[in-house]
């Protein structure tokens, strides 16, 4: 028993296992073959059971025309039947006469046409025609009182019926029992189901090739979306999906990957530009480093050597813990787990404290603070976070602006907003450019030179610091006229 | 031997340039693309080291327009990037060596030395007659005395004995041995030229430099 169960788990184990590696266009061909094979069954079927029956139809109604025929003969009403004598002359005359009768030869097919049987209520064989020599009809009392059936006699098919006699008072006293053969419809019949079996085979085995390589054909374009996609690899992402002629679901389906390997490869060549960037940003400083205190270790120098060297390297150092603590800011804030802590600031405050910090820097290359607009003004925004942006947005502002110029910041209540600009007369940034600016390290000046001061990190903080706040950040920039940072604050 | 380095980072120049001269080269500092480019093609150097991301022209670049003129200068690339594509990169593009930064500045210095070396040197000892020059420890010896040289008496005395039996003319000692703050009057060399024979006369190699009349001088091997 238990070996038994084992072995069919293992059966369901071995189908379901080939089931699911089955490929699509087999289980496409599968399917479809299975709902078609039914349905050409339950097609053929009905037409053979209704060529039966109209067959049997036929039959029925010769048979009827028959008894009929006998009852006229023999002058009896169906419900008016005495004796079975009143048959006598008329069960057979005409086919025994007919059997006699060389007058007759010419339808020799008449004499076996019709088989007719008289049995009494008990089955008793009454009278028969001749035609049946030694066989008999077979008599049903099972059957209701007129009924039609199929029977063989002499291992050839017959359609036989029989009817009830009555007598006046509707009791039945026998039964005439009609045959008629059915060898040529047989014939006809057998030919149908024969033609049938063969067929639907055939027929479910052609079907299946068929949409088997429809299937094949039409599933064509995965292949190929597999075969691209297997040759992608990290490195090589530049290899795209040939969208089909068609603008069918296989059209979509490689439209949305391309569109999803053009997304990654930009995902993979900024990450592999913040990685070289960062690189490029630690390294320098660090080989200024190393290099100057080897130089300055190989040999015994004056003191005062030392000193501008130790100085010089002190300061390099200065920049790359300021570029690890941005870095470390930056990646706090992308975490995503700083929530800001959103109060009313009074903006003018906040710009005044920056403006206070940043004087001296600004004075060094006498740059002089412009505050136009509207003064007292309440923003909703995180009181540090909102300090580290105006910094960052001032503090650029002074690094490209010519000496002797003006930094301009406009408050102005727009639409229910406040919107805060800061716009400097410096470089400007070319156009194709400006869309990059809030990009890790992104740096217009390509070399990243160190002697402009910034890593290029400054604005990929101001943005991530907004949006964390909702303040949209918007930059303008005019070549060699200026450049604007918009920062609009929502509505508190 | 003169170098020209192609750096826009002034702390890197800078300690390059203090620790290159401490080692007897004649260095130029270039702080951008453009303006290396300019010198590599006028004037001749036994060397130039290019840091690869610098403004107005590319590392690359400078290095490929060099390679494009017909010079065979080796070229060093000096840089952060530090992937394998930029290191295959950089070297398809013309250069003969890659160092990434930060690095050590005494490997730095040896492989300025490999470059340096003759194809059928097999070692960085360089000799004629009787002298032998080691520019790893900045040592001079006649037979098996030593010379105590000044800086510049040994950088001439190395370039001529690099270009034995070949004459030097007093044009191609001055763009070898002296960088490019030095003005163009030549007479120096013979200034020096005599201080060293007469210290290599006092040590017993007394004729080791000849005199070109009107063209330069020359190392023969005898």
């Amino acid at each position: 028993m238990i070996t038994k169960a084992k072995h069919t788990i293992m059966n369901v184990r071995i189908l379901s296992k080939f089931w699911s590696s089955m490929s699509l266009r087999n289980r496409i061909a599968f399917y479809y073959t299975i709902v078609t094979s039914f349905l050409t069954a339950f097609v053929f079927l009905t037409i053979y059971f209704m060529v039966e029956s109209i067959v049997y139809k036929q039959f029925d109604q010769e048979i009827n025309t028959e008894v009929s025929e006998i009852f006229s003969n023999a002058h009896i009403r169906k419900n008016d039947f005495t004796d079975f004598s009143q048959f006598r002359n008329h069960i057979d005359d005409r086919k025994v006469l007919n059997s006699d009768d060389g007058h007759e030869d010419k339808e020799p097919a008449k004499v076996d046409t019709e088989f007719i049987q008289l049995v009494n209520i008990s089955g008793k064989v009454i009278n028969k025609s001749r035609n049946l020599s030694r066989n008999e009809l077979k008599f049903n009392t099972t059957l209701p009182a007129t009924s039609y059936f199929n029977d063989s006699i002499n291992g050839s098919s017959i359609r036989q019926a029989q009817f009830p006699l009555l007598n006046k008072k509707g009791i039945i006293q026998g039964y005439i029992i009609v045959a008629v053969p059915l060898k040529n419809a047989m014939i006809v019949l057998n030919d149908l189901l024969t033609i049938f079996l063969f067929s639907y085979p055939v027929i479910i085995i052609t079907l299946f090739i068929l949409t088997r390589l429809i299937a094949g054909k039409s599933i064509r374009p995965i292949e190929k979306v597999i075969a691209t996609a297997e040759k992608m690899t990290q490195v090589n992402l530049h290899q795209r999906i040939s969208l089909p002629l068609n603008h069918d679901e296989l059209y979509r389906l490689s439209a949305t990957i391309n569109a999803l390997l053009d997304r990654m490869q930009d995902a993979f060549q900024r990450e592999k530009q913040f990685t070289a960037d960062a690189s490029h940003e630690l390294k320098t400083p660090l080989a200024v480093v190393k290099g100057t205190l080897e130089v300055l270790v190989r040999k015994p120098r004056e003191q005062e050597h030392y000193e501008t060297r130790i100085q010089f390297c002190l300061k390099e150092l200065d920049r790359m813990s300021r570029l690890i603590d941005q870095l470390l800011m930056l990646a706090r804030f992308e975490s995503n787990r700083i929530n800001p802590h959103i109060n009313t600031v009074k903006l003018s405050d906040a710009l005044e404290n920056i403006m206070v910090r940043m004087r001296p820097i600004a004075l060094e290359k006498a740059i002089s603070f412009n505050v136009v607009g509207i003064r007292e003004t309440n923003v909703a925004a995180d009181p540090s976070m909102l300090e580290i942006i105006l910094e960052n947005i001032l503090s650029n502002a002074i690094k490209y602006s010519p000496s002797g110029s003006t930094v301009t910041i406009h408050v102005e209540s727009k639409e229910r907003t406040i919107m805060c600009s800061i716009s400097d007369q410096g470089i400007g940034i070319p156009e194709e450019k400006l869309h990059s600016v809030f990009e890790r390290f992104y740096r217009v000046d390509e070399s990243r030179s160190s002697s402009t001061g910034g890593f290029g990190l400054g604005l990929s903080i101001v943005k991530r610091l907004a949006d964390l706040q909702k303040i949209k950040v918007s930059v303008n920039s005019i070549k060699d006229k200026g450049t604007t940072f918009g920062l609009t604050f929502p509505t508190s | 031997m003169r170098l020209l380095i192609i750096e826009d980072e002034p702390g890197i120049a800078g300690f390059l340039k203090d620790g290159l001269e401490e080692e007897y080269f004649a260095v130029d500092i270039a702080y951008d693309g453009k303006t290396g480019l300019d010198l590599a093609m006028t004037n001749e150097y036994d060397l130039i080291i290019i840091d690869w991301m610098i403004p107005a022209l590319s590392g690359i670049e400078v290095c490929r327009q060099v390679r494009k003129s017909g010079s065979v200068v080796p070229i060093m690339f000096l840089t952060a990037k530090d992937t394998l594509e930029d290191v295959v990169f950089g070297l398809d593009a013309g250069a003969n060596d890659y160092i990434k930064k930060p690095f050590a500045f005494e490997e730095l210095l040896a492989r300025i030395r490999v470059q340096l070396r003759n194809v059928n040197q097999s070692d960085d000892t360089l000799s004629s007659g009787l002298v032998t020059i080691n520019p790893v420890t900045h040592q001079v010896f006649c037979s098996s005395s030593e010379i105590t040289l000044t800086p510049k008496e040994f950088a001439l005395l190395e370039y001529l004995v690099r270009n034995k039996n070949k004459v030097c003319t007093r044009s191609r000692i001055i763009e070898h041995v002296w960088d490019i703050h030095f003005d163009s009057d030549t007479s120096v060399i013979d200034v020096y030229i005599t201080f060293l024979r007469r210290k290599l006369e006092n040590a017993g190699c007394g004729n080791l430099i000849q005199t070109i009349r009107g063209v330069g001088y020359i190392v023969r091997e005898s």
